[in-house]
């Protein structure tokens, strides 16, 4: 239980730096887990929060009066039922300790199929995001559309 | 053993600091960090309500933990596909801002 109180408190905090640092390496740096990739592209881009005024002045105030409406909303909705949560014995039979291998069964029957697609959906990401940065030998200018 | 409601209620405000941080921010990249912040918000989610659905038998329970390996695959294709996008666009224009961006929607 305190467990989960530290981690929770922790990544709030993060994610609360990911939206509000300045620095966008920071904000990266933040959101822990996937973040090499990020800075990858960050240093590659050399991205800077740009200082110029924004064209949308009222676009902040109401982003966070969206925010708060939108906790609102989700935060009642998860409370609206709350239910008994069966014992951690029935639980843990339930997940077989959560272990690899029942995870790896599920994954390979009942979710044979969308285990494929994501294998495809992978391959062209990658076959996207290869022919999306790749340097066109003659710079084709004024063709924006 | 921690109640589902507070993982519930954990997803719920990270989900909505993504949320707030795809409206404020101007840098693409920053909005596409609190993108993957929503989703997972989505996953913590899934997995406590995997965890809740266990009683119904190991089926039912783990099919909620299936489907989380299988967003965070498509999530990691996403952010392939998105900062290539963003390399691009950064090669056009020198700039990231989203606010400059407003021609795209023609």
């Amino acid at each position: 239980m305190l467990g989960f109180f530290i981690l929770a408190v922790l990544v709030t905090v993060g994610a609360l730096g990911v939206i509000l640092l300045r620095e966008p390496v920071h904000a990266a740096l933040a959101l822990v887990g996937i973040m090499v990739l990020f800075l990858f592209v960050i240093m590659l881009l050399n991205v800077k929060e740009t200082p110029a005024p924004t064209r949308f002045p009222w676009l902040r105030p109401t982003a966070y009066v969206v925010g708060l409406g939108l906790a609102a909303t989700v935060i009642l909705t998860a409370l609206m039922e709350p239910q008994q949560l069966p014992s951690l014995q029935v639980i843990g039979a339930a997940l077989n300790g959560g272990a690899p291998a029942e995870i790896g069964e599920i994954i390979f029957t009942d979710y044979v199929l969308a285990f494929q697609l994501v294998g495809i959906l992978l391959l062209t990401g990658i076959i996207g995001a290869v022919s999306l940065v790749q340097r066109i030998p003659v710079p084709a200018s004024g063709a924006d559309a | 053993m921690v109640p589902t409601e507070y993982y519930v209620l954990l997803s719920a405000l990270l989900f909505t600091i993504g949320a707030v941080g795809v409206l404020i921010r101007r840098s693409a990249i920053l909005v596409f960090l609190s993108i993957e912040l929503m989703l997972n918000a989505a996953n913590l989610a899934l997995v406590a309500f995997s965890r809740q659905w266990s009683a119904a038998g190991a089926q039912t329970a783990l099919s909620g933990q299936g489907a989380v390996f299988i967003i965070l695959a498509i999530a990691a294709a996403e952010v392939a596909v998105g900062l290539g996008i963003l390399v691009a666009l950064f090669r056009n224009r020198a700039s990231t801002d989203v606010d400059l961006l407003a021609e795209v929607r023609y």
